[in-house]
């Protein structure tokens, strides 16, 4: 495994491609805002600490805070406040601050950072299918503002604009997580029909595209608890991931949300979780939430795949890779 | 630890119903203990003891070899002269790892005995032998990570790291244990993502055992006694009890069992497997009646090995009548496993070559050392566990090969006389494994 050597802050932040890259992810939070707002989408500003985060991140350390003598986390992810906040409005978004001590094998995949951002969607009384249309609005408005406003940049960066005009031309690609295993065992790739798409799995099919695509219905096992499972195919959930084309990989991760208070309870449980910890979110599915759905789309990895980057610490002003000391 | 009827050990250890002093004897004089004292050759007649206590059907089973051997035969043939006990292999794989006995070290826990200084001596000599070790729940929430705080050795990562620089190539593994209420310490997730992991990672030795159960009190969690203050300290992680009266300074700490179905038992597998993909897969299920069926569904989920804990006791503390009335023995589970779908463990008073040679001639791949391994450095920290091996070695050779057989795979069920009808070979499946 090789060891990515971060440049310092001041090399990174004075860098031109830095510089460039920063400005097209404002260009990506702006173009993001806009359409969201247009689409009805209140903005929240997310909480950074609670009792306990998603419990979904495969392999990662969640980070725990003294909060006062309790143990609190940083959020791995704000989906269980995302499902809370439904109770305020119907759709809603943050552009949340993530934190994950990923596995130290995850510091050469050029795609994990420790210290991420999220645009996360979240949508009342949508199905899966509902949120599969706001998730391909939104990444194919993102990139025509991009194409349209910073063509110069682009043009730095050495990204030709010409690779986005399957995207900007038609919906997305979608696949089973069957058909998606399947298509990487003709490509003699050994994936677990019962685990997420693997790092390698995702590139190849990746690489393969040259528009995004979904994959769907991933088996219960390779996900958090909060990923509807089908009432009518037990053990399939009402899930997907979106990926990019050119082998930029695994973009956004989705699904149809659980919100009922004995099936949330015992998918807990499947994930080896004491549901204890989990009391605040409980007490309120408990008294009743509203069945949703959304997504969080990973705005460094967009970032890296609109702007055709090596690696997805470019997109971070302050990047943090598992297991490297970094400001 | 505290009592008048406490033995000499280094660290005043006692285990009271336990073949303790046979115990020490061999973590004092090694694979020579698997005989009598030599001083006494040629002046005493031994014989069998017919006062020898047999405390389970396992004990009381005979390992009895034929008359003629056809196995001895292909042996002589590809050694060239007649073989020896030094010519059987005692090589095994062992849920995913490789192990130079058919033996590996059980969970400790957090209980008093076990972590103390004797849970970081006893990685260093598994280590050394290339023999598996799991690390036991709670350690984490009882004794801490051991990351950021460099004096914590007796931490989890502490004895983790003590093993791994042991330990000889290709050899060996840790497993990791995590129960419900480690779920909330995250046990796994700092382990994956902890660089002290990363030699085991890479060469395919770190496991994760998902304890669904323990031998000394199946259907309940984990129970230690605590001192008052530090049983204020866990009080909002685990139930804390004034059991012994609101002065006596020590209170009752239980964990939760954690709640099973066949399903719940399923998806944690696969998402440990999702989730941890370069790590094994270890399950460790109490003796309840539906063993087998329990089994089935781990191997079916993708468990490298299933540990059956047979009601036998352990380093922790548990109700009376739980010891003495509660769950399968585990000759029973043995039986109801039948021929085991994939990787077979079993614990449960493992301290001598007979008792495990059993317990392997009836299904299991290989036998956890429990109590027997911190009796033995608890006589001697620095070498009492190296020598108990040794003498196990010794004694697993001297029966293997005593049944014309000469690799562990080779026994089954024909090798074993039980003291119970059911148990005589009435399995007819070919092989075990």
């Amino acid at each position: 495994m090789t060891q990515t050597v971060l440049p310092g802050p001041r090399a990174h932040l004075t860098s031109p491609v830095t510089r460039t890259v920063l400005r097209v992810q404002n260009t990506i939070t702006a173009a993001a805002r806009e359409y969201l707002a247009g689409d009805g989408f209140v903005e929240m500003l997310p909480p950074i600490i609670g009792p306990v985060t998603d419990p979904g991140a495969r392999g990662a350390k969640q980070v725990d805070v003294d909060f006062y003598g309790h143990r609190y986390k940083l959020m791995t992810s704000a989906i269980l406040y995302k499902q809370a906040s439904l109770l305020a409005f119907d759709r809603i978004f943050y552009i949340a601050p993530n934190v994950r001590l990923e596995p130290l094998e995850t510091s050469s995949t050029a795609r994990h950072l420790a210290e991420f951002h999220q645009i996360d969607v979240e949508v009342a009384h949508a199905s899966r299918d509902d949120i599969l249309l706001v998730a391909q609005g939104l990444v194919t408005h993102i990139v025509r503002r991009v194409v349209e406003r910073m063509p110069a940049e682009l043009a730095f960066l050495g990204r030709d604009p010409s690779s986005f005009a399957p995207l900007l031309d038609g919906p997305f690609g979608r696949m089973t997580h069957h058909e998606a295993t399947k298509a990487l065992h003709e490509l003699e790739h050994d994936q677990s029909p019962d685990a997420e798409i693997d790092w390698t799995g995702e590139r190849l099919l990746s690489a393969e595209h040259e528009r995004p695509f979904f994959i769907t219905d991933y088996p219960k096992g390779s996900r958090g608890f909060y990923d509807r499972e089908n009432p009518d195919l037990p053990g399939m959930l009402q899930n997907f991931d979106l990926i990019a084309p050119e082998g930029y990989g695994e973009l956004c991760s989705g699904s149809e949300r659980e919100f009922e208070y004995r099936r949330i309870v015992a998918r807990i449980r499947e994930t080896g979780e004491n549901p204890a910890k989990y009391g605040w979110y409980l007490d309120l599915v408990r008294d009743g939430i509203k069945g949703s759905a959304g997504f969080g789309i990973g705005l460094e990895r967009l970032t890296r795949y609109i702007a055709g980057l090596e690696a997805t610490w470019q997109a971070n002003a302050y990047p943090k890779l598992p297991g490297v000391v970094s400001p | 630890m505290s009592g008048p009827e406490r033995s000499g050990g280094a660290g005043g250890l006692s285990a009271p119903g336990f073949p303790e002093q046979q115990v020490r004897r061999r973590a004092r004089l090694g694979a020579a203990a698997a005989f009598p004292d030599p001083e006494d050759y040629g002046q005493h007649l031994f014989g069998a003891d017919p006062g020898r206590s047999a405390p389970d059907e396992l004990d009381r089973a005979r390992l009895v070899p034929p008359v003629f051997m056809p196995e001895r035969l292909e042996r002589l043939i590809d050694l060239g002269r007649e073989p020896l006990h030094h010519d059987v292999d005692l090589t095994v794989e062992i849920g995913g790892f490789r192990s130079p006995l058919p033996v590996y070290l059980s969970a400790f826990g957090s209980t008093q005995v076990a972590s103390s200084d004797l849970g970081l001596a006893v990685s260093e000599q598994a280590g050394r032998l290339g023999v598996p070790m799991v690390i036991g729940e709670n350690v984490v929430p009882m004794n801490g990570y051991g990351r950021i705080d460099p004096a914590a050795g007796r931490t989890l990562l502490g004895r983790l790291h003590r093993y791994a620089a042991e330990a000889p190539d290709g050899l060996g593994g840790v497993v990791v244990q995590q129960s419900t209420e480690d779920a909330d310490a995250e046990v796994w997730n700092l382990v994956y993502s902890d660089p002290t992991a990363t030699r085991l990672l890479d060469t395919g030795r770190l496991a994760f055992e998902l304890k669904v159960g323990q031998g000394a009190k199946p259907g309940l969690g984990g129970m230690t006694v605590l001192g008052a203050a530090a049983g204020r300290g866990v009080a909002g992680q685990y139930a804390v009890e004034e059991l012994f009266g609101p002065d006596a300074g020590r209170v009752l700490r239980c964990s939760a069992p954690g709640t099973f179905t066949d399903e719940i038992l399923r998806q944690q597998i696969r998402l440990m497997r999702n989730n941890f993909p370069r790590a094994q897969v270890w399950v460790k299920l109490h003796p309840g009646r539906d063993i087998a069926h329990a089994a089935e569904v781990a191997w079916a989920a993708g468990a490298a090995s299933v540990t059956v804990d047979g009601a036998e006791g352990g380093s922790g503390w548990a109700p009376l009548s739980f010891l003495d009335h509660v769950g399968l023995p585990l000759a029973e589970c043995l039986r109801r496993i039948g021929r085991p779908g994939g990787c077979l463990l079993a614990s449960g008073r493992m301290w001598d070559g007979a008792r495990i040679a059993k317990t392997l001639a009836l299904g299991a791949r290989a036998a956890g050392l429990g109590r027997a391994a911190l009796i033995a450095a608890d006589e001697d920290p620095a070498a009492g566990l190296s020598r108990l091996l040794a003498c196990l070695d010794m004694e697993l050779r001297l029966i293997v090969s005593a049944l014309g057989k000469y690799t562990i795979e080779a026994l089954g069920p024909e090798d074993v006389w039980g003291a119970s009808p059911a148990m005589e070979g009435e399995r007819t499946y070919d092989h075990h494994r």
